[in-house]
């Protein structure tokens, strides 16, 4: 097995969830948790871990959190990384500026990002990559919860501040809104904090990238 | 690694960063990216001091950033006595 078919299991989705080093380094986590949690609940074959690689404990530094969901049982079960995600978040709006969000990519792949601004703005950044991008969605999660900075949780240790308490909820609807990866149901009986995720469920914003014109 | 007392530079202070290393471009780190108010800026170089990524250069035209290793920490912003330099978003530039 080469390592480009490494990952080629039929209905195997890949989520790559990008972050900002220890102020983010949760929302990241829960993100990718309160979504295999809930395709769990709904009986698929999933697994969720972190990239150590990206050395989490430094501030800032982008840092990456995986999700596999699938419907059979998941034989790729040993690869650190997630080489062709089919969905991309981002905590935070910056990361599409000089970080390569986008490497190996799937077709039909769903940008989620947590920022203010339209999605016209943010594919501006986008340099490589792009042919396979589908769909850009944004939401402001920032507005509807708080990013909950703690080491708890960290490196396989309990988490006792809950999973989806932060804006890790909020992004995890806006997935759910775009790709239907899970039952919305599903998900609000695994996040903490529902009522972010209720609303950035409503609130979200999902745009086709082929309706985006490249500026200059 | 043990260095003889006799290399040991006068109060540990060692030279600033002479070589670069492409995989540590720490550029992409930052979130928020400083500005300087020239017209506030009394060249005083408490921020030039305090930077520890020694990304801020001194020149005759005054301070200027190096974008390529600051990683938006504000350290600068917080140590500036006069308020000369502001942390702007960094998704507001499009270079």
């Amino acid at each position: 097995m080469t390592s480009e078919k490494l990952f080629e299991e039929s209905g195997l989705k890949q989520i790559t969830v990008w972050a900002r080093g220890v102020y983010e380094n949760k929302e990241a986590r829960d993100v990718v948790v309160a979504l295999t949690e809930a395709a769990a609940q709904e009986g698929k074959y999933v697994q969720a871990w972190e990239n150590y690689v990206d050395l989490p404990d430094r501030i800032y530094v982008p840092v990456r959190a995986y999700g596999k969901i699938s419907d059979q049982e998941i034989e790729s079960r040993y690869v650190y990384e997630n080489e062709t995600p089919d969905i991309v978040a981002l905590t935070e709006e910056t990361l599409v500026k000089g970080v390569d969000i986008l490497a190996g990519i799937k077709p039909e792949t769903v940008l989620v990002v947590n920022t203010k601004r339209p999605a016209e703005y943010l594919y501006k950044f986008l340099k490589k990559g792009t042919e396979n991008l589908a769909k850009i969605v944004t939401v402001d999660a920032n507005s509807l919860a708080k990013s909950i900075i703690t080491l708890s949780g960290a490196e396989g240790a309990t988490d006792a501040s809950g999973i989806g308490k932060g804006i890790g909820a909020a992004l995890a609807a806006a997935i759910v809104k775009a790709t239907g990866i899970v039952r919305f149901e599903s998900l609000l009986k695994v996040v903490e904090n529902k009522n972010a995720a209720q609303k950035a469920f409503e609130k979200a914003v999902v745009v086709e990238v082929k309706t985006l014109v490249r500026a200059g | 690694m043990s260095v003889p007392v006799k290399e040991v530079p006068f109060a540990g202070t060692v030279p600033s960063p002479q070589k670069e290393n492409e995989g540590m471009i720490t550029g992409s780190w930052r979130t928020r990216r400083p500005i300087l108010d020239c017209d506030k800026c009394t060249d005083c170089q408490i921020c030039w001091i305090s930077c520890p990524d020694s990304s801020i250069n001194l020149s005759d035209d005054g301070l200027t950033f190096n974008l390529k290793y600051c990683k938006g920490c504000g350290i600068c912003l917080e140590v500036c006595p006069v308020g000369a330099i502001s942390l702007v978003p960094e998704l507001d530039f499009e270079d």
